[in-house]
């Protein structure tokens, strides 16, 4: 297998220290646990039921969290990319079945790390239980922001807000996963997308 | 005759289907419905028909496909290597984009001339992602022996191996006709 190189570490830290700044020896623990997965294209990585064993830092690639219901009907919760950490946080963090999916949208490379050795360094390092809690409540607020949008804003609005927070999205991912994390229909998507870019 | 392991098979049709779905993604999907629906100004087919023709045969060949998948027996005799056959090599290299001999479509594969464009792509989207799953299920040269029969005639059945390497260069032949013509529309805009 291959080993973690230095410049995917260099992005980790990074990462890390956006959310709380870690002093050297904490920065060396959590940097140690972290190993490279690669993979292609619509591939599950947690699956509902299953407890979800990792969390990833996403360094390629467009992945996303999803509901299926009893229907087969999807519902697209959260999209994942570089350089933010991606999986299923709640199922993760307090380590029950998953209720979600986490899939690949397009070939993806990531670092994982796995909760038991996250966990044992919770409990030894304070700071390193802080950066995760400082990391899951900015989670938390983008959540609610997203509650907001999906809540308040019509169609139209939503589309523009999604565009202006990513405005490459519409050459990275197929439509119809876009229209799903918006709720609206894949033909009501493509009028907006033909009505508002020109 | 070249033997291939089911791996050795595979993985260049995944490569395939991907760089396909980045082009549906990044070009086809964005464009506007006039942009798909302009044929050219020679005579052809549009951007929508060529992918509307496409998943003609995705239509037909992905539940053909399932069901070859289906019938396979998961005890089967552990052969390593999987060899084609001549008759889905012939169909193959009929297909491949490098031969420029045009054919006329079949019956059943002609597409209609004015389409919902952003429908057609989608669905050419879905086709693409649930042959990556397809793919990605195959893993034994017991899969790629089984016969699937073409779409124009039951009569005829190639190996899934063949089946699938023949679908997928065709696939590559209509996608590469639709970027012909948007080079040529893009260089008039």
């Amino acid at each position: 297998m291959r080993t973690t190189s230095e410049n995917e570490l260099d992005a980790l830290r990074t990462a890390i220290e956006q959310i709380h700044p870690l002093d050297a020896q904490e920065m060396f623990a959590l940097l140690a646990i972290w190993r490279p997965l690669e993979v292609k294209r619509k591939v599950m990585l947690i699956a509902a039921g299953e407890q979800a064993s990792h969390i990833y830092l996403v360094q390629k690639g467009l992945q996303r969290v999803y509901y299926l219901d009893e229907h087969g009907r999807e519902a697209t919760l959260v999209f994942t990319y570089a350089p933010s950490f991606g999986g299923i946080i709640d199922s993760f963090l307090l380590q029950t079945p998953s209720r979600y999916y986490y899939e690949t949208l397009t070939p993806s490379a990531f670092l994982m790390a796995s909760f038991d050795e996250l966990d044992r360094l919770m409990l030894r390092y304070p700071a390193i239980e802080r950066m995760i809690r400082l990391g899951t409540t900015a989670t938390l607020g983008g959540l609610l922001e997203r509650l907001v949008e999906i809540q308040a804003f019509s169609s139209e609005e939503k589309f523009r807000a999604l565009l202006k927070r990513s405005p490459h999205i519409l050459q990275l991912v197929p439509h119809k996963y876009l229209a799903n994390y918006l709720g609206i229909d894949a033909t009501n998507f493509s009028k907006l997308l033909n009505r508002i870019r020109i | 005759m070249k033997k291939y392991s089911p791996q050795q098979w595979i993985e260049p049709l995944v490569e395939t289907v991907e760089a396909h779905l980045v082009r549906a993604t990044e070009v086809y999907q964005n464009l506007s419905e006039t942009q798909l629906n302009t044929p050219p100004a020679e005579g052809g087919w549009s951007v929508a028909q060529c992918l509307e023709h496409l998943n003609s045969y995705g239509d037909y060949y992905l539940p053909a496909t399932r069901e070859a998948l289906r019938s396979v027996a998961s005890t089967s005799n552990p052969q390593s290597t999987y060899q084609s056959g001549w008759l889905g090599r012939y169909f193959t290299n009929m297909m491949k984009p490098e031969n420029t001999k045009k054919y006329k479509a079949f019956k059943g594969h002609i597409p209609a001339t004015q389409l919902d464009g952003a429908a057609v792509v989608a669905r050419f989207i879905e086709q693409q992602e649930e042959w990556l799953h397809l793919l990605g299920e195959i893993t034994t040269v017991a899969q790629m022996n089984v016969r699937v029969p073409i779409s124009i005639s039951p009569l005829i059945r190639l190996k899934l191996g063949d089946t699938l390497s023949f679908v997928i260069a065709h696939n590559s032949r209509h996608v590469q006709q639709a970027d012909r013509l948007l080079a040529v529309s893009l260089e008039q805009v």
